[in-house]
């Protein structure tokens, strides 16, 4: 069976720009796979919060589409908003989480050491 | 073990969660001649198959995969156990009874009666020699030497806190073996006579009037199969989010979901000369110098927590995340004075949670996060990253100040693993959720036994007084319905 491709959903787009932003070095087949962890980890959140996340990654999907993604990845990082920086912050953390935990040798720019 | 698959069930006591309150609830009922069946929403998952705290045992045994957060600002990240033996399969197994003036405190501000620490003191130790409550016996790991070698320095308290584990001969500290529910009280209970369901939560309790007459299920496996359970009583041990989550779906409010007490804690990485991290095991030295109301201990390092520690300043502490053998995580932890709430919504399948921290948790928080850096540096730390955005890293008494002065608890990444009291026990029918024995008041037969009864957080570990509570209320129980 084909895995589907992480970059159907807003979250997917979104962490996998915020990956290839933060980890340049990262392969692309395992930052695929880590975007595939953090839209399943986002899929398993409890009802509220997963609702949360789902609204806001749809805002800055749209601002993206307004302003360009690049533009949008910005504004989500760097506007200490309630909420909307917290988008982010799950992000980061789940990836983080996944990359280090599945390639622990990783450098911090993502290259393979 | 026997399992089930039909679509209805009948048993006398029907014990909804198989953790630390369930395990001991089931084996003290199934022993003293009850039929009773457990229900476990999560998986049995054998104790060591998987590794501990690891990804793999975050995706099989912690509720949403361990991402779970109570709401506000900031909010807290928590953690709950999803499998067979709940909880106790995947916390640090750390012990430690509840204090007394803890014990005398429940009983007074809660009107609990037939309270006795002497009582509850006798039944730890029951619990301590069916777990095989001990310290380790042999090597120590280096995160518990730091904490020890840290607060030593300083003349700060530190002891030992003994686990629930059986150790090899070898005696050393990440050989050992969790003596968790699945090892112990649920197997007595199964060998008793109890059956359990697992894979399988609780939609709702049927109440006509004050009585629960059965129970509504959902199979988590097989198509959203519904099944039903006919029953006499039902114990809810769902632990201290998913218990008033239920009770509320089923019709019941009173003082139910109002009061959620946790431990607020707050983190750092600290980074020495040499490999320190164990990923497998934690600290089993705590610091007590500033209990009950700061204690700091040692986290679960995995490479990938490591990673996690190091993203609130990514900018100024991912370089170390490569040095990640060097690398050890520690927290402080608070009794807080702020309390939250656990709402469940229609149409939802899972509760909101929210919870305030005061201004004095605040201010605490940034206390303790900047004692432990102290105790870090004591402990001959190269560097140590505070977990918080905007964290400066600190590499001498000199950085605290600008450490401290950095801290905000709106910035930090505030984390919980002691949830409890969303349904408090005693006769103040004001504060309390249940009666002195966890019966929930206003109803003739359905009860509550795990940390949803404890009326605050105790300021240590809970599962102690969770199991105690649990199986004082069961004998109650078990002598009423004899009787």
């Amino acid at each position: 069976m084909s895995r589907p491709s992480p970059l159907t959903t807003p979250v997917g787009r979104f962490a996998d720009r915020l990956l290839a932003r933060d980890l340049p070095h990262l392969e692309p087949r395992r930052r695929a796979d880590t975007v595939v962890f953090i839209q399943a980890r986002v899929d398993g959140l409890a009802s509220f919060t997963r609702f949360g996340v789902v609204v806001i990654s749809h805002v800055v999907d749209l601002l993206g589409r307004l302003v360009g993604a690049s533009r949008a990845l910005d504004i989500a990082v760097r506007v200490p908003l309630p909420l909307l920086s917290e988008y982010p912050r799950l992000v980061r953390s789940l990836g983080y989480t996944y990359v280090w935990e599945t390639w622990p040798s990783t450098a911090v720019d993502g290259s393979t050491t | 073990m026997r399992t089930i698959v039909e679509r209805h069930h009948d048993c006398d006591v029907l014990i909804i969660g198989s953790g630390a309150g369930g395990a001991t609830t089931a084996a003290t009922l199934a022993e003293a001649g009850h039929d009773v069946l457990i229900v476990e929403e999560g998986t049995w998952v054998p104790q060591g198959s998987v590794t501990p705290f690891s990804l793999e045992q975050m995706e099989q045994q912690y509720r949403s995969g361990g991402v779970t957060v109570a709401l506000g600002l900031p909010s807290i990240a928590y953690t709950e156990g999803r499998c067979a033996g709940g909880g106790t399969e995947v916390n640090s197994g750390l012990y430690r009874r509840p204090p007394g003036y803890t014990l005398e405190r429940w009983r007074a501000n809660y009107g609990i009666v037939d309270f006795a620490t002497d009582d509850i003191e006798s039944i730890c130790d029951e619990v301590e020699r069916a777990l095989s409550v001990q310290t380790v016996p042999g090597e120590q790991t280096p995160a518990s030497d730091i904490l020890s070698r840290g607060a030593g320095a300083l003349g700060w308290q530190h002891d030992e806190i003994p686990r629930w584990m059986t150790y090899p001969e070898s005696g050393r500290a990440a050989d050992g073996r969790r003596q968790s529910m699945t090892e112990t009280y649920l197997p007595r209970a199964l060998a008793a006579g109890a059956r359990i369901l697992t894979e399988h939560r609780l939609d709702r309790l049927v109440m006509h009037r004050s009585k629960a007459l059965r129970a509504e299920l959902t199979s988590t496996t097989d198509g959203e199969r519904p099944v039903t359970i006919s029953f006499r009583d039902v114990i809810v041990c769902g632990g201290a989010i998913q218990t008033p989550a239920m009770l509320q779906r089923s019709g019941m409010r009173h003082r139910i979901g109002r009061t959620l007490a946790v431990h607020p804690t707050v983190k750092l990485a600290a980074r020495f000369d040499g490999e320190v991290n164990t990923p497998s095991d934690v600290a089993v030295i705590q610091v007590k110098e500033f209990a009950p109301e700061i204690s700091f201990g040692g986290s679960a390092s995995h490479p990938g927590l490591v990673a996690l520690a190091l993203t609130d300043n990514w900018r100024d502490f991912g370089h170390a995340v490569t040095a990640w053998p060097e690398l050890v995580i520690y927290y402080a932890a608070i009794t807080s004075e702020g309390r939250g709430l656990v709402q469940s919504v229609p149409g939802m399948r899972d509760p909101i949670v929210t919870y305030r921290l005061t201004r004095r948790d605040r201010d605490l928080l940034g206390r303790g996060l900047a004692r432990l850096a102290l105790v870090m540096l004591e402990a001959d730390a190269i560097e140590v990253y505070p977990s918080f955005r905007g964290a400066p890293v600190v590499r001498s008494r000199r950085d605290l100040a600008a450490m401290t002065s950095a801290f905000s608890a709106n910035n930090a990444s505030v984390m919980t693993v002691h949830l409890c009291s969303t349904a408090p026990m005693g006769e103040d029918l004001r504060r309390c959720a249940t009666d002195s024995f966890g019966r929930v008041h206003g109803t003739a037969n359905v009860y509550v036994n795990d940390a949803s009864l404890l009326p605050d957080a105790p300021g240590v570990n809970p599962q102690a007084s969770v199991m105690a509570i649990a199986i004082r209320n069961a004998r109650r129980f078990a002598d009423e319905r004899s009787g």
